[in-house]
């Protein structure tokens, strides 16, 4: 029999007028992770079948279990054997090396003219398993095997339980947004939850050297290349921050050195999140985390920019968030000890519930306007791919 | 000379010595340290590491480079004992297992744990009835090597871990895959860890791996700083592992091609050796054609090795881990002492040459029927 890998979608299934652009979305983001493997995708409304060579299925498993938009990811078996005897001893043998207590038979006949009718054919198998398999047990309602034959014009499909898949959104079906990615632990983890959800993302990230070095920003770099295995391919733009950060130190008295910093950070950002078409700015912010954090502090950056600033870990606490890092595999890297331009000048009473007016006051010491425009002008883009370019190809 | 010990080692490479020669030279700094040269070490690494995970369908984080498989069989057993004492002491090991294993073991067996041995058939296969009855609710984990180093019997990963997940799904499995690399396919999705060794596939002698899968724990063996893998601290001796990229990748190229012309020179072997009823071939349906096994039961194998090293020919008795003891893997598939007591191994490679074989068969003649007629 040959396998067949079937995908049951996830939340699509409530998009009610626009399923089909969900589907052909998600249909696009396989083919593209897909592309060195031979395969050929077929869908409908219910679900998609893939089919590529036998000896490739474990390893684009791997790779649909990091496919947003996919709520299960099945192995199916196709026989051409249509009797029902045959039928019997197919389900007895693909189930052989399964342990389970509980199973029921659901079995589907698309061809009408199948002499046997469905809640027949489920009474004949389940039957026929019962006599056959020693202490297991039917079970409608809560089954541990859900065994699916699907009856068609000239093959039958079995099916059992799936692997679960990541759910959420295709990405790219809910436009784009600019995630800020420091070196740290949290920011990772918000741009993958913002892919979840169908946000396509770019980044942009705030470097300083020399006081930062190029490890951190190769750091960030690798970071990037994580999310990018979600996101195909993530656009990275690299702020060189140095002299914004330099003259804020010189000129702004140090307990609001990390607010006017931040608010920085936020005008830059927007700036660049609207010269590419990205319609929110995400980050990593988490309530009461850092000073930077309280909501005195959000309320007082926030207000520099219009754009909407999505924040998906403002309620986890700490430890929800390495849990989701590691989970991803974001967590070794985030944790390698290198500075970031958040972590370099803190100050030692950092104000906890900043002043608006304040900042105002002391921004009006730097010509801020001159330094972003300076900074946008230079900054640097990257295109980060999961694949990374063999540099070293002719010593390996 | 003709060198007939592929399975004890091989020689390195020509491409492989040119990467560890411009490696050595060129890639100076420390991969742990921050500055440039640091970081063009750590580049170079990374591209190793994601070569040989690309090669096998795995994440470059479940790569933990060793000194070679025995160091990679103590981490993966011991670390598995060590992390999960507290769930079982019960591990199961095959009868065909490198001595390494048995070693490991037996230091198991003195700290507590409890080790029990599963059958195969005559064949040499695992006996699947026997593994499914000894995996208990305590068995934490099961060593069975993909390709047994003295018959070349070969093991079906694939439905070993469908039993013993079946059995008991938190029973961990681990492969002995040194035999297999380069000489047949191992999907790394069949086992929890596995351990290689790159001498065995033209690359340089202390370099190997452990894979370890994402999915399970291992407590660490060795202790020290260093930030590419807490299994194994320290420096990454980067040359070895780039000449390890290079030298799995080279060994990836034409697996079933290189596979079917061994298999020609093993059958011709085969044929000439068939011919004399003292020697008795060790060569069951499994067995792979790079390794020929014979037991030659009129002489003494040693004597014999030495009778052909004077032509500088070289082939071994058992495995060059377990010289001068009798075969357990002969023992285990054919229960005949005499017959473990005299065998010979022959191993082949895709670099072996039709000539070469025919001079071995014509030295061996020489040789063998002199010594019979000494005797």
């Amino acid at each position: 029999m040959k396998k067949i890998i079937i995908i049951k979608y996830g939340e699509l299934s409530t998009k009610k007028d626009n399923i089909n652009f969900f589907i052909s979305k998600l249909k696009n983001n396989i083919s593209i992770i897909l592309k060195n493997i031979d395969n050929e995708i077929k869908y409908d409304f219910g679900r998609m079948f893939i089919k590529v060579n036998e000896k490739d299925i474990d390893s684009v498993v791997n790779k649909l279990k990091k496919v947003f938009g996919i709520l299960e990811i099945i192995i199916g078996y196709i026989g051409n054997e249509l009797e029902i005897e045959k039928i019997k001893n197919n389900t007895l043998s693909l189930i052989n090396d399964k342990k389970f207590n509980t199973f029921k038979v659901i079995t589907k006949r698309s061809d009408k003219n199948y002499p046997i009718n469905s809640m027949e054919i489920n009474n004949v198998i389940g039957g026929f398993l019962l006599k056959n398999i020693s202490n297991i047990k039917v079970d409608v309602h809560n089954p541990e095997l859900s065994i699916n034959i699907e009856i068609r014009k000239n093959e039958v499909l079995y099916y059992f339980n799936g692997i679960k898949g990541l759910g959420g959104y295709p990405v790219g079906t809910l436009g784009k947004g600019l995630l800020m990615l420091s070196g740290g632990i949290d920011s990772p983890v918000s741009g993958y939850m913002a892919i979840k959800r169908g946000v396509k993302i770019e980044a942009i990230y705030f470097e300083s050297p020399p006081h930062t070095s190029e490890m951190a920003k190769e750091k960030v770099i690798k970071l990037a290349r994580v999310l990018s295995s979600y996101n195909a391919e993530i656009k990275l733009h690299i702020i060189n921050f140095t002299e914004i950060q330099e003259t804020i130190l010189k000129n702004i008295p140090h307990d609001y050195l990390i607010t006017i910093m931040r608010r920085m950070m936020y005008r830059i950002s927007a700036i660049i999140a609207h010269n590419n078409k990205c319609n929110i700015l995400i980050n990593g912010e988490s309530i009461g985390q850092v000073a930077s954090q309280t909501l005195t502090s959000m309320r007082a950056i926030n207000e520099v920019i219009k754009m909407p600033v999505i924040r998906p870990l403002a309620c986890f606490d700490k430890l929800e968030i390495i849990n989701k890092a590691k989970e991803i595999n974001t967590y070794d890297i985030s944790t390698l000890p290198y500075e970031d331009c958040c972590t370099i000048f803190v100050p030692t009473h950092p104000v906890i519930n900043p002043s608006v007016s304040k900042c105002e006051e002391y921004e009006k010491l730097i010509p801020y306007k001159d330094l972003i425009h300076t900074a946008i002008k230079n900054h640097e883009v990257l295109i980060i791919k999961e694949e990374i370019e063999n540099k070293y190809q002719d010593l390996l | 000379m003709i060198y007939l010990d592929y399975s004890a080692t091989t020689p390195v490479s020509y491409e492989v010595l040119d990467t560890i020669s411009k490696v050595t030279k060129e890639f100076i700094g420390n991969a742990n340290s921050l500055h440039a040269l640091g970081l063009k070490s750590a580049n170079l690494l990374e591209s190793a590491t994601k070569q040989i995970a690309d090669i096998y369908g795995i994440s470059p984080n479940e790569i933990i480079y060793t000194s070679g498989a025995t160091e990679a069989n103590n981490m993966a057993l011991i670390g598995v004992a060590m992390a999960n004492h507290k769930k079982g002491k019960h591990i199961i090991v095959s009868k065909l297992e490198h001595p390494s294993i048995y070693a490991i073991c037996n230091y198991l067996k003195s700290i507590g744990f409890e080790i029990s041995y599963v059958n195969n058939d005559k064949e040499g296969l695992i006996d699947f009835d026997d593994l499914k009855n000894k995996i208990r609710e305590d068995t934490i984990l099961v060593s069975i090597c993909a390709v047994n180093s003295e018959t070349g019997v070969r093991q079906p990963l694939k439905m070993i871990r469908q039993i013993i997940k079946k059995e008991n799904l938190a029973t961990i499995f681990h492969s002995d895959i040194t035999q297999a690399v380069g000489k047949v396919s191992i999907n790394f999705h069949d086992i929890d860890l596995a351990s290689m060794s790159a001498h065995k596939i033209f690359g340089p002698k202390g370099i190997g791996f452990l894979y370890k899968s994402n999915m399970i724990k291992i407590s660490p063996l060795i202790y020290g700083s260093g930030k590419f893998n807490e299994l194994k601290p320290g420096t990454p001796p980067l040359p070895l592992i780039a000449a390890l990229s290079k030298a799995i990748r080279l060994a990836n190229n034409d697996l079933e091609k290189r596979e079917r012309f061994v298999n020609l020179l093993n059958m011709k072997i085969v044929n000439f050796l068939e011919k004399y009823p003292e020697i008795k071939i060790n060569k069951t349906k499994y067995s792979i054609p790079q390794i020929l096994n014979i037991s030659i039961m009129n002489i003494m194998p040693e004597t014999f090795l030495h009778m052909l090293d004077k032509h500088e020919v070289y082939v071994s008795t058992n495995t060059a881990c377990s010289s001068g003891e009798i075969s357990n893997s002969i023992m285990a598939i054919y229960d005949d002492s005499k017959r473990a007591k005299h065998t010979l191994r022959i191993s082949l490679s895709y670099v072996t040459t039709t000539d070469e074989i025919n001079k071995f068969l014509e030295i061996f003649k020489e040789e063998y029927e002199k010594a019979i007629t000494v005797k």
